[in-house]
Order: structure tokens, then C-alpha cells, then sequence
């Protein structure tokens, strides 16, 4: 059963970004890559990443892809401006070797030594051993114990960054006589 | 669940490539920039499935950091896209070019 | 002051005279003209000063000039019997010469140019003869070689000044290639360039002489002393004003050659003496049949100059360098004496220099022509003159050593006598022949006082037994040996019979074939083919002139092309190319667009991929 759920979310999201990026419009686009992120959220609960599931949807779906929505409209591009260009030498050279990454990537994939095949099984006590890597848990418990004591230095920093990018966002987007001033 | 490990890496593999094929085709500015977070998407997904198959929650933090860092770059992003906007009048990467005669 | 100072100051009042003539003086004439003649007498008083401070020995003060590790440059200072010889005649022929060019050089245009050259080349002269080691001499010579361009292209806009000035010094440097080579070799040889170093080394250790470097240095003086193959230059060099034929060109500068020999004689081997007395001798004949071939008054003396000069090295090559000493001394005076008269009369003529547009000069400048006649019979080598002495010295030694050589001499002897009085004959007497000469008159004071002078010392000069006691030492050791050599009285006698016969032949014999003041050469009338053969000299300039355009100048031209094609071309555009193409290739990956930053970022991404998997590169 989860087998099937797997495939069928797998193809829902590869579809919707084949489509996103295809499309002409770019307000269907971020339409399409929203339905992505959801998708991949769907894979996170299969792979029992129920925190991180929830904070796709949250942050990426809703946040992110939102706001990018926001700016598309705000700049106003026209339907079927930004077509694809396929006859420049250097997009076809670029996805020749993009194409060429891909089938890297699958052989690589398929030789060589398999990782071992474990099992899920569902894992919602409270982490005992705290020595190498945290031990995998469902909960959101744990999530947090771990970040806030083996990932506290990038937790801070991560809010530093927030800040920054906050500030710069602000700099950035200020329109030129009043920055002036 | 039978589903392996490989089948989640060659889905993540297959988006970054969707990814990528949209950063190289793609002349909308903005589009590009929403296939370079399907990238990252699909390094998330790497990540989560490493992380699970391997019984530990270190990817899955990485995971969150990734998504911390991702929505700020995209929020700075968007904001030199619009400023480029301001002064360009246009998304366009073709027109955006000024280094050709 | 001590003896060192004495002769710092003797070598550097005329250097101060060139700069301040050469930093403020060059529109001021006539004050650089006083300023430079009293540096010539300031040379006179210094030069007198250290004789007397040398009466005690020689002296000797030296100080580092450069040093690299242990090979050290140094300049220093010998002054010993032979160069306060030398010193007094430079120093007081070239006093003249500076008196009589106040008056010669009185009208020109660029007299502040000419004294400062004078002073320089006093200056130069000076050091030659006080240095002592090989290094010095050489950095001397070729500055005296500066001055004698310097001073023959003094009508700089006179096409033949010019070319003069650049053969001279051309020719010039020919011989100083071998004499560099020479010092060169000379320090690897001796591991010192300091003269008296090197005759201490020679001396313990005869087997240290080597004919290498006597034949390289004796390049040097080949080229100074205008020897053969590189005698071209000195004809030619009459093209300057006529004090600097007589201070350069006669007494002083082709003189350094002969004394600069002098000063290495211990360096000599017997074969290379040998060499040097046959170049002499030949070059005293050829120059003497070269003089009936030239119409131009200056030209004659620098054919006789060229003579005197073979006959010197003669007197070297055949061991008596004192007797060179000597015979460079008083040719110096009566050189000096007749190039001044020359002088004297091209500038009573206003400048005319062809001797059969003259005559008639003896009405008209009596007491030049006095003094001409007293250098003339110096010259032709007359009992009791200065030129008798050193003449009749050479031809005995000559005699001594080899018949060939004594009939040469002997020969030139009757040569010079000859164009010596086809010169007197022809000039003095008769009648003026050109609008010139007819209005010719007697110079001032200041051209006048030195031709008597000179030809008292033209006069006075043989008489060795009258010279100073710290001077002329060698002179008077040479001529002890030549007379305690074997058979010198007989050897005396024919020479003092032969030695007459050939001046009196000589003057008599021009007298009657050239007539007093004919109009145009007789032996061009009478016997062209012949005139016109000792006209061309045997062909020296024009196989030069040959060699220089036809074969040197080819290899100039590929020089010059491999050096435009190889060195300008592929070297340095080349490189430069190179960068420029690299800059290119770097330049087409700023394209400004995006997608190309992509390709390249993919492209790189592909090369880590490789590199990470082990894919030898």
C-alpha cells in the first residue's frame, strides 16, 4: 500500500516540476511547483519525517511559493514572454550536459554497493543515546532535543542569517530617491 | 514498505535534473530562480531519505537548516529580482545581458 | 702638497676647465678660451711640480674604484722617468697649441665648443700618461678617443667633418676590440692589470710572456697610432681645425699608442718585436710615397706624421723603446712647429689649403716661414737639429739589426726629404698664385710666439745632455746600449754618410724636378699613371669603403631581420600574443548571460566529477 503511495506521489511531483517548468506563464508555473512541494511532503511522511512534512508545506508551499506568486504579479510579465529559447548554442550545450549529469547520476545509483534495505519500523520513544548520530525517532521531541543541544551553534546562526536576510530584504527593495535621502 | 533507498534517490535525482533542465532552458528570470528551489527540493528529499535509511535524525536537521536558508535567499532574491526590475524594466535574462554589443 | 695631490691636480685643472666650459661657457668664447689656456699652464706648473717631487723616485699613489669579491678596479697614479718625460712635452706642446688657437680660432663661431674640447682632451691625454694599470689607460683611451671625434667634427656642418669624426673614431675602436680582449686575457694571465705588478711578475718569471697578449694590446695601438691596417683614419682627420691636427693628430694622441707600448715593453716577445719593427718600416715607406700623391698642405704633414709614427715602431720593434721615447718627443716639437705653421699660413690665406694655389709666402709671412724651414730641416733629420738625434739613433739600430730594414729606413728618409721640399719649394717661393695668397700676411702675436718657441725646441730638443736630469732617463740608458752594441761606430758613420746623402738628395732632387713654384705638380704632368698611383694609396679606403657596404652591411641586414622577425616578432609580440590570447579565451566566459554561466559552472562540475573519481588527467 505505501508502495503505491510512494509511485503515485513520485509521479505527481515529477510531473508538476516537468510542467513548471515548461509552461509559458509563470503564475501557472509557481501553481505547478506548489503542487510539488506538496508532493515531496507526501514522500517526507512516507520516509517518517512527519516534523519536516509539515514544515514544507508550511514554509515552502505557503511561505516561499507565495511570495514568489506575490512578485510574478507585482512584475507584471506577460503571458508567453519567456518562452524557451532552444536554438542557442549555449542552452543546447547546457542541457546536453545536464542530461548527461542525469545518467551520472542513475549509474551511480545503480552500481556499486547497495546501502542496506532496512525495514520501517514506527519509533516514537524518547532518544536515549546521544553519542555519534542522533538516533532516528518520529517525534518532534527528539527533533528538538537534537537542535537545541547537537545543533545549537547553527541553530543561533541560523537566526543571525534570518536577521540578516531580513535587513537585506529591506535595503534591498527600498526604491532609489528614498534611499538617497 | 518495499521501496528501497534507491528509488528516493533516483526520484531526487530526476528533480534535480527538472531543476537544472529549467535553470538552463528558462529565460524568465524568475522562473529560473523557482528551478533552483526545485533543486534544492530535491536535495532535501536526498537528505530525508539518507537519513531515514540510515537511522539517524542528523539529516533531517540539516534538512531544516536547509529550509531556513532556502526561504531567506528566497526572499532576498525575489527582492534583487524586483530592484533589477526597477531598473531594467524587465525579468528577461536575454535583455538583461549588458555585456553584449 | 704631496706628489699625489700635484699630479691629481696636474690631471684634473683641465677636466675642471671642460665642465665649467661645458656647464656655463659655451656662448662665452673668448673667456673659454682664456679659461682653457690657463689650464694648459696650470698643467705646465703642476707638471713641473712633480718632477721636482720625483727627482726622489718614482711616485706612486693608487685608490679602489670598484670591486667585485676579489677582482677590484683601481685607479692610481705611476708616475716614473718615462711618463715625466712624456708629461713635460704634453704638457708644454699643448700649452702652445692653446696659445696659438687664441689667435687661429679667434673668428670662429663655436670657439667655447673647441676649448672645451681642448680641455678634455688634455684631460683625457694626462690620465693615459699617469695611470698605471691597464684598466685606467683603457677607460683613458677611449675618452681621448671621445675628444678627437669631439674635436675633429668641429665644422659640424661640413659633410667631410662629420664623416671624418666617425671613421676616426670607427677605426678607433677596431683596435681597442684587441686591446680590451687583451686586458682581458692579461688579468686571467697575471690575475693584476697594474703595470708594475705585471713587469714584477715578468721579471721573476720570463715564461710568463706571452705573444697572445703583446698582439692583442698592440691592437690598441695599431688602431691609436694609425699603424697599417688602420691607418685610414688619420688622412682624413686633417678635416678638423688645424691646432687639433697639430695637438691630436701629431704630438699627442697617436703619440699615447707608441707610449702606451712603452709602458708594456716587458710584455714583448722577440717575435712580435719583430713584427712590430716591420709594420714600422713599412708603414714609414708607404706613407712616404702616399705624400707625393696630395696637393693639400695638411694632408702632406699627415702623411709625414704617419711616416714618423712607422719609424717610431720601428725603433720599438727593434728593442729600444727609449729611442721611440725620443724620437716621439722631438717629433712632437717639430710636428707641432710645422702643423702650426701650416696653421699660420692656411690662416693667411684665409683658409685656402691647396699648396699650388699658395707661394710666394716667404715675402709675405717671413718669420712663419723661418720656423717652417727649422721644422723642415727637423724633420728631414739635419745635423744638429732635434730630429737628427733621434733619426740618426733609429737608423743605427736599424742598420744593427737587419740590412732590409736599414735600406727601408733609409729610404724614407730620402722620401721625406723629397716631399718635404716639393712642399717648401713649391708654397714659398715663386709667385702667389691665388687672389689668397697674394693678400697673405703675417699672423698676430699669439700664432707667432709659439712657432718660435717650437722651433727653438725643434733646435735645442735632440740635445739629450740638456734635458732635465729626472727626465729622458731611458732615453740616455738606450742610447748607452746602442752605443756599446757591436759595430756601432762603423754602423755610426754609414749612417751619418747615408743619412745626409738622403736629405740633401731629397731637397736637391725635389728642387729640381718640382721647380720653385711651379704651378701644378710635375710629376702629375709628366708621369700621370705614376702620380696618380701614390694618389690612391694603394687602395685602402676603397677596399674598406667595399668591405663595409657590400659585405658588412649584408650581415647587418640579417642581424636586423632575425632580430625584427625572431626577437621583436615571436619573442615579444609573440608572448604578448600569447597573453592577449589568453585574455580572449578568459574574456569569451564573461558573456553576461546567464545561461552560459550555467554551462560553465556545468562544465566545471563535470571536471571536479572526474578529477574526484580518479580519472587521470
Amino acid at each position: 500500500m505505501l508502495d503505491i503511495l510512494f509511485y503515485v506521489f513520485s509521479a505527481i511531483t515529477l510531473i508538476a516540476a516537468v510542467l513548471m517548468v515548461l509552461t509559458p506563464n509563470a503564475v501557472n508555473g509557481a501553481m505547478c511547483m506548489i503542487v510539488a512541494f506538496i508532493g515531496t511532503a507526501a514522500l517526507f511522511v512516507l520516509l517518517e519525517a512527519y516534523f519536516l512534512a509539515v514544515i514544507q508545506v508550511v514554509v515552502y508551499a505557503g511561505a516561499v511559493m507565495v511570495l514568489f506568486l506575490f512578485i510574478i504579479m507585482l512584475l507584471d510579465v506577460d503571458k508567453g514572454e519567456g518562452a524557451t529559447e532552444y536554438n542557442n548554442k549555449l542552452t543546447i550545450g547546457a542541457s546536453a550536459i545536464g542530461f548527461l549529469l542525469l545518467v551520472m547520476l542513475v549509474f551511480t545509483a545503480f552500481s556499486g554497493d547497495h546501502l542496506p534495505e532496512l525495514g520501517l519500523t514506527a519509533v516514537t520513544e524518547n532518544p536515549e543515546v546521544f553519542d555519534g548520530g542522533v538516533p532516528f525517532t518520529t517525534s518532534s521531541k527528539s527533533f528538538g532535543y537534537s537542535l537545541f543541544t547537537k545543533y545549537m551553534l547553527p541553530f543561533q546562526v541560523a537566526g543571525f542569517l534570518l536577521l540578516a536576510a531580513m535587513i537585506g530584504v529591506i535595503v534591498v527593495s527600498k526604491k532609489h530617491d528614498v534611499a538617497e535621502d | 514498505m518495499t521501496v528501497g533507498l534507491n528509488a528516493f534517490l533516483i526520484v531526487a535525482g530526476l528533480l534535480f535534473a527538472v531543476g537544472l533542465l529549467g535553470v538552463t532552458l528558462r529565460q524568465n528570470t524568475l522562473v529560473i530562480y523557482m528551478s533552483l528551489e526545485l533543486m534544492l527540493n530535491a536535495v532535501n528529499l536526498a537528505f530525508v531519505a539518507f537519513s531515514r535509511y540510515n537511522g539517524t535524525m542528523d539529516g533531517n536537521l540539516f534538512v531544516f537548516f536547509i529550509i531556513t536558508v532556502a526561504a531567506a535567499e528566497v526572499a532576498l532574491g525575489l527582492a534583487i529580482i524586483v530592484a533589477l526590475f526597477r531598473r531594467r524594466q524587465s525579468v528577461m535574462v536575454d535583455q538583461l545581458n549588458a555585456l553584449s554589443h | 702638497m704631496t706628489a699625489a695631490q700635484i699630479l691629481l691636480a696636474a690631471l684634473l685643472t683641465p677636466l675642471l676647465s671642460a665642465v665649467l666650459i661645458a656647464c656655463f661657457l659655451r656662448r662665452r668664447g673668448t673667456l673659454a678660451s682664456y679659461l682653457s689656456v690657463a689650464a694648459a699652464a696650470g698643467i705646465c706648473a703642476f707638471s713641473y711640480l712633480a718632477i721636482q717631487a720625483s727627482e726622489a723616485g718614482p711616485i706612486r699613489a693608487a685608490v679602489d674604484w670598484l670591486s667585485f669579491g676579489n677582482f677590484t678596479v683601481s685607479m692610481g697614479f705611476l708616475f716614473d722617468g718615462v711618463s715625466a718625460t712624456m708629461l713635460t712635452m704634453v704638457a708644454f706642446v699643448g700649452f702652445l697649441i692653446h696659445v696659438f688657437s687664441l689667435g687661429y680660432m679667434a673668428d670662429d663661431k663655436a670657439k667655447g665648443r673647441f676649448f672645451g674640447g681642448l680641455s678634455i682632451f688634455m684631460f683625457s691625454m694626462v690620465g693615459i700618461i699617469l695611470a698605471d694599470n691597464l684598466i685606467m689607460i683603457f677607460v683613458f683611451w677611449e675618452l681621448v678617443g671621445f675628444s678627437s671625434y669631439m674635436l675633429i667634427g668641429h665644422y659640424l656642418d661640413t659633410d667631410e667633418a662629420a664623416a671624418a669624426s666617425k671613421k676616426a673614431f670607427i677605426v678607433n675602436r677596431i683596435g681597442d676590440l684587441g686591446f680590451l680582449v687583451g686586458i682581458v686575457y692579461a688579468y686571467w694571465h697575471f690575475g693584476t692589470t697594474n703595470l708594475e705588478a705585471m713587469g714584477a711578475a715578468v721579471n721573476a718569471d720570463p715564461s710568463l710572456i706571452s705573444w697572445v697578449i703583446a698582439a692583442l694590446l698592440m691592437c690598441g695601438f695599431i688602431g691609436k697610432s694609425a699603424q697599417f691596417p688602420l691607418h685610414v683614419w688619420l688622412p682624413d682627420a686633417m678635416a678638423g681645425p688645424t691646432p687639433v691636427s697639430a695637438l691630436i693628430h701629431a704630438a699627442t694622441m697617436v703619440a699615447a699608442g707608441v707610449y702606451f707600448l712603452i709602458r708594456i715593453a716587458f710584455l714583448f716577445p722577440p717575435e712580435v718585436l719583430g713584427w712590430i719593427a716591420v709594420l714600422g718600416t713599412s708603414v714609414a715607406v708607404y706613407a712616404g710615397f702616399c705624400a707625393y700623391g696630395q696637393n693639400d698642405i695638411k694632408k702632406i704633414l699627415a702623411y709625414s706624421t704617419l711616416s714618423q709614427l712607422g719609424y717610431m715602431s720601428a725603433a720599438f720593434g727593434l728593442g729600444y723603446p727609449g729611442i721611440a721615447l725620443f724620437h716621439l718627443i722631438t717629433h712632437a716639437f717639430f710636428k707641432a712647429l710645422l702643423f702650426l705653421g701650416a696653421g699660420s699660413i692656411i690662416h693667411g690665406c684665409h683658409h685656402e689649403q691647396d699648396i699650388f694655389k699658395m707661394g710666394g709666402i716667404l715675402k709675405k709671412m717671413p718669420i712663419t716661414s723661418i720656423t717652417f724651414f727649422i721644422g723642415v730641416l727637423a724633420l728631414c733629420g739635419v745635423y744638429g737639429f732635434a730630429g737628427f738625434y733621434s733619426k740618426d739613433a733609429i737608423l743605427v739600430a736599424g742598420g744593427l739589426d737587419s740590412t732590409v730594414i736599414f735600406a727601408l729606413l733609409t729610404l724614407g728618409a730620402f722620401l721625406t726629404a723629397g716631399y718635404m721640399g716639393r712642399l717648401v719649394w713649391i708654397v714659398f717661393f715663386g709667385e702667389p698664385k691665388s687672389d689668397a695668397a697674394s693678400h697673405a700676411h703675417e699672423s698676430g702675436f699669439s700664432m707667432v710666439l709659439p712657432l718660435v718657441i717650437l722651433a727653438v725646441l725643434s733646435v735645442v730638443g735632440g740635445w739629450i745632455g740638456v734635458w732635465p736630469e729626472a727626465t729622458g732617463e731611458i732615453i740616455r740608458d738606450n742610447l748607452e746600449h746602442l752605443h756599446h752594441a757591436e759595430g756601432h761606430d762603423a754602423m755610426h758613420s754609414k749612417v751619418m754618410i747615408l743619412g745626409s746623402a738622403a736629405w740633401i738628395v731629397g731637397l736637391l732632387g725635389s728642387f729640381f724636378f718640382y721647380g720653385v713654384g711651379k704651378n701644378g705638380d710635375a710629376l702629375q704632368n709628366r708621369a700621370k699613371p705614376v702620380y696618380e698611383f701614390l694618389k690612391a694609396r694603394l687602395w685602402f679606403d676603397e677596399i674598406y669603403g667595399f668591405y663595409v657596404a657590400k659585405i658588412q652591411q649584408r650581415f647587418a641586414v640579417l642581424l636586423s631581420f632575425l632580430d625584427i622577425f625572431l626577437i621583436k616578432g615571436i619573442f615579444v609580440r609573440g608572448s604578448a600574443g600569447l597573453v592577449g590570447l589568453v585574455g580572449a579565451c578568459s574574456r569569451s566566459l564573461h558573456v553576461g548571460n546567464i545561461h552560459g554561466y550555467v554551462y560553465w559552472f556545468l562544465a566545471g562540475i563535470i571536471l571536479l566529477w572526474a578529477l574526484a573519481a580518479g580519472v587521470a588527467l
